[in-house]
Parts: structure tokens; sequence; C-alpha cells
């Protein structure tokens, strides 16, 4: 890791943790400290686990509230990311995700994907949304084009919503079946972050080729996928 | 689950085409308890939150033949916690389950032992509300041997425990639960005895221990029947569940039973306990059930509104008209 991405990941780690302070109770703030303090030392995931399932429980599930300052800062630091719609208990965890030790590669891998593997629906949204700050972005390629795969609404929109890392990180063919599938199952696409980046004449083919079968169907279309397909590219 | 063989009997009876008639309950809410949803279709939950069915608990099972390996455990224990929860809230019904090893596949010990490892993955999860089902079927050595383990796993995390009984040997099978339970060390209270009929409720009631009925056709409870025990026992700690799974059962049992309940003169109270409340206070023990979620659980899944229109996006499902027979 670059020292200047290192410096980011500090300075969102500290705007994070200060929202959450604004947003928590001072016991449920004191609690997740020192949960931290413990995933930051432990070797195995013990404590990592049963804190991640149990922060709702002190976290509280309503919509986190964001200062307009710290919403800009986020958004220079980060672009395309947003924490719009997020609830208390997801920043939280994605918070508590950034504390793992990423030193040791092979052990890091194994901590998170531990969580992948026994998560719960809401835990999986959590997991999915923090793709952007996981260290080692390559290794999470594959978990996030299998993400795509879920018929799970909220995990499709972890990974769409204000959400940089597919349009960084996922290949062209991985990117398209985002898109197509963000139109099947009728999600907000102005959302997906870096969408109009990524444009390619293989998804616009496609696209029309989904818009006359929906046609043929006498069933409606998204309007705003004419202005994909409709999108000169650089490249084309 | 049920093993009728009489299909052609039941098939060429008269087809029933009737409209069920819920307005005794109309505006009541129901939570059912205990319901294998893994094994039931989409139309089962628009029926069930049609009928008032707000929240209810799925209990870990086995699925009608044994599992080979301990991913098919893994993979079945996430699917509660994840897709079928998914699947639920899009019909706003709020899904909890409880987490365990079931006394038929406890039979299998290699396995056993290593499900056992993987129990404390899931059981601290969001909306886990107990340890179940789990107890006794053939009563055999083994079943004990796990009944026993995750026994002490419930106290250990301070979990509720939902305790199924055997068809076979009810009677003695309940009392024997009931003995090993208080041997480990776990207060009545925090135990509910599953699948209760008249022969095994006193007892139940007596020794302090939550007692639930599952109103299921044939093999189980009648519902008319469960109206008289009610009558007789009155409403604490009793609740009533469908079990509906993959037999011929009924996952609006909860709700029908109220309406018989209702017409045969139960007070509102009585009903609201037994087919409500009770199930919330038992395993609300686990600290993980918040009744202001079953009323946000829509506002959450279906926050993928357009801001300016209101075309669904990914939450609730669209209805279908079951009574056309156009399908667009």
């Amino acid at each position: 890791m670059s020292s200047s991405v290192k410096a980011q990941l500090n300075e969102l780690n500290s705007i994070f943790l200060s929202i959450l302070k604004k947003n928590l109770s001072s016991d449920a703030f004191a609690w997740l400290n020192d949960k931290a303090d413990q995933v930051r030392t432990e070797e195995r995931a013990i404590q990592l686990n049963q804190t991640f399932s149990q922060l709702p429980k002190h976290a509280g599930k309503s919509t986190l509230v964001v200062s307009e300052d710290d919403a800009t800062a986020i958004a220079a630091m980060v672009p395309g990311f947003s924490l719009t719609d997020w609830s208390i208990d997801r920043l939280a965890r994605v918070w508590l995700l950034m504390q793992v030790p990423i030193i040791d590669k092979d052990a890091y891998l194994k901590k998170i994907n531990g969580l992948f593997v026994a998560s719960e629906m809401n835990e999986q949204v959590a997991l999915y949304a923090a793709l952007p700050f996981y260290a080692y972005p390559e290794e999470w390629i594959v978990k996030a084009e299998n993400g795509i795969r879920s018929n799970i609404g909220t995990v499709l929109e972890a990974i769409m919503y204000h959400n940089p890392f597919p349009a960084t990180y996922l290949s062209e063919n991985a990117f398209n079946q985002l898109v197509l599938k963000a139109f099947f199952t009728e999600k907000d696409v102005t959302r997906i972050t870096g969408l109009y980046t990524r444009i390619n004449k293989a998804l616009q083919d496609t696209l029309s080729d989904y818009v006359a079968e929906r046609t043929a169907a006498h069933r409606t279309v998204e309007p705003n996928i004419y202005q994909i397909i409709d999108y000169k590219t650089q490249t084309i | 689950m049920c093993c009728n063989e009489n299909f052609q009997e039941r098939n060429e009876g008269e087809k029933i085409q009737t409209t069920l008639d819920l307005n005794l309950i109309s505006g009541m809410k129901f939570f059912d308890p205990h319901v294998h949803m893994t094994s039931r279709t989409t139309d089962d939950y628009q029926a069930m939150a049609d009928a008032g069915i707000v929240a209810l608990i799925e209990p870990a099972f086995w699925l009608g033949q044994p599992r080979t390996g301990v991913d098919s455990f893994t993979d079945y224990y996430s699917s509660l916690i994840g897709w079928e929860r998914f699947r639920s809230s899009q019909f706003g019904i709020k899904h909890y389950c409880t987490i365990g090893l079931n006394s038929r596949e406890a039979n299998n010990e290699q396995l056993a032992e290593q499900v056992m490892e993987i129990l404390p993955n899931f059981i601290f999860k969001e909306g886990v509300v107990g340890i179940g089902e789990i107890g006794f079927d053939d009563q055999t050595a083994a079943e004990e041997k796990y009944f026993r383990l995750q026994l002490d796993l419930a106290l250990e995390a301070g979990l509720p425990v939902q305790i199924h009984t055997p068809h076979r040997d009810k009677k003695k099978g309940t009392q024997r639960s009931m003995d090993i339970a208080i041997e480990h060390g776990l207060a009545p209270h925090m135990v509910i005895i599953d699948h209760n009929n008249e022969e095994t409720v006193k007892d139940v009631l007596d020794r302090g221990f939550y007692a639930a009925f599952t109103i299921y056709p044939f093999t189980k409870m009648g519902n008319e029947r469960m109206v008289e025990v009610v009558k007789q026992y009155g409403s604490e700690k009793i609740m009533i569940n469908s079990a509906a799974d993959w037999g011929i059962s009924d996952p609006l049992a909860v709700p029908k039973t109220a309406a018989l309940m209702v017409q045969s003169g139960i007070s509102v109270k009585d009903i609201e306990l037994v087919s409500y409340g009770n199930a919330i206070t038992a395993f609300g023990q686990s600290g993980q059930i918040n009744e202001n979620d079953f009323g946000t659980i829509k506002t959450v899944d279906q926050s993928q509104k357009f801001e300016s229109n209101s075309i669904l996006r990914g939450g609730q499902q669209p209805r279908i008209d079951k009574n056309s027979i156009i399908i667009s």
C-alpha cells in the first residue's frame, strides 16, 4: 500500500470515527472503541466475529446523520463514495473492518473471508459496502463479482450505489453484468458510481438488445437506459 | 411432516375454490414462532402477510433427507439468516430463526461433531432468537448426547431453547426432555416445549415451561382441540404455531386458529397472547426481538424507490391477480 493511500485511509478512518461519535450513545461508542482495540491486537478472529455480529444491538439501526462538512470531506477523499442512506450500524461495521490488521496478508484475508462465510443479510450489506476500504483490493474482485450474482436487493445496492469499487476494479464483462443486473432488478442506475466512465460498445449493444426484448414483450423500459445507449464514448 | 400416501383419494376429491374469509380477525397481528419457510412458496408469504402475520421464527430442522457433509449445514444456516430473511422482508414479514442440530441428524455422530463446531458461528447473529429445534426423535443415545451439548451451549449464550418433542412415545419423551433441561441448569422460562397436546400440556405448564402447540392437520393438533385447550388452561405461557413445512400443513394456521377462537368466544386478550404476545415474551429473552422492527422492515427494504416516482425497486413484491387466467 502506498504511503498516500495509507494517509488517506487514516484520515477517512478518523472522519468515520468522529461521525460515529456523534451518532452513537457514549456507552455504545466506548464499547465499540474497546472492541476495536481487541480486534487490532487479537491473533484469531473471535472478537472481530462477535463484535461484527453484535453491533446493531449496541449501535441501533437508525439512519446515520452526517454533517455537510463531513459529507464534503468524504466526497473529496473518495470520489463517488457517499454515506447516503447508510444506517449507523452499517458505518460502525465498515469502520470496524478498517481496524483489522493488514500486515499479515493471509491472516487478513482469512479474517474478512470468514465473516463473509457466516454472514447474516445486513452483515452482507456492510461487507460489500466496505469493498473500497479493504486492503489488497485486487483480492476482492471475485467477491464483488459474486455479490452481483446475489438476488438480495439490499446486497446489490451495497455494491452498486455510491460504491467506487466496481468502476475502479471490475473487468469490462463484470462491470457490464452489474449494469445489466441493475436494469433487470429495477435499480436506480443514476446512483452507480463511475457508470459513464465505463460505458463500452459491448454494454451498449446488450442494452439495445434488452430494450428490443422489452419492447417486443410490451413491457416498459427504464428511460435512463437510452442515455447510456446513446452516450458517445471516446473509444467508439 | 405428514407422510400420507393417499394422494389418489385426495386428488380425486372435489376441487375446492373458495375464498378464505378472515374478517373475524381483520386488523389483528400475528407471530408464528415455528414455520419452515424454506419449504414454502412466495405465495405463502403473500397469504401470511395478508392474514396479518407480521413476524415469524424459522427453526433449523432437517431437509427431508439426511445431509452428508458439514458444508451443507453451513449453507443451510447461512440461508436462514440471509436469503430466507430477504425473501420474507419482501412481504413485510420480520424473519427470525433458531439455530441447532436437529435430533434426526444427531444420529450421524461423525457429522454431528462437525456441526457442533460451526454452531457458534451462527448463534450470535442478529435475529437468531434461540437454539432450536433440538430434542428427541427416536430417543437414541446419540440424540441425547447432542441435545445435552446444545443445552449447555444455550446456557452459555444466554439463549432460549426451542424443544421438538417426539411424535412417537411423546409423553415420556416430553418429560425426559424437561428433566434433562433442568439437570443442565436451564430455567424453565427459557425453554419452549413444542408440539404439545392434551396429554402433555398440564405437566409442561406446571413445571413452568412455555407450552407451544402446533396446529397441523392429521398428525398434530387440530384447531378445534386448541380452542378447548385455551378454554381449560387459559393463555399464560401458551403459544400456537403452524410448523408448516413440506407436508400437508398450513402456514395460515395461526390466524385461522385465532379466527376460530374469536368465533368461540375466547377473549381478545387471550387470543393476542397465544397468537402473538407470549412468543415475543419467550423468544424475546434472547434480546434479539424488537417489536418496532416489525413496522420498519417495510421502509428499510423498500427504500429503493426512485425519489420522484412510486415504482418499486427490488423491495416489496408486486401483486398478481390470482383469479385471472392472464399472466402478464
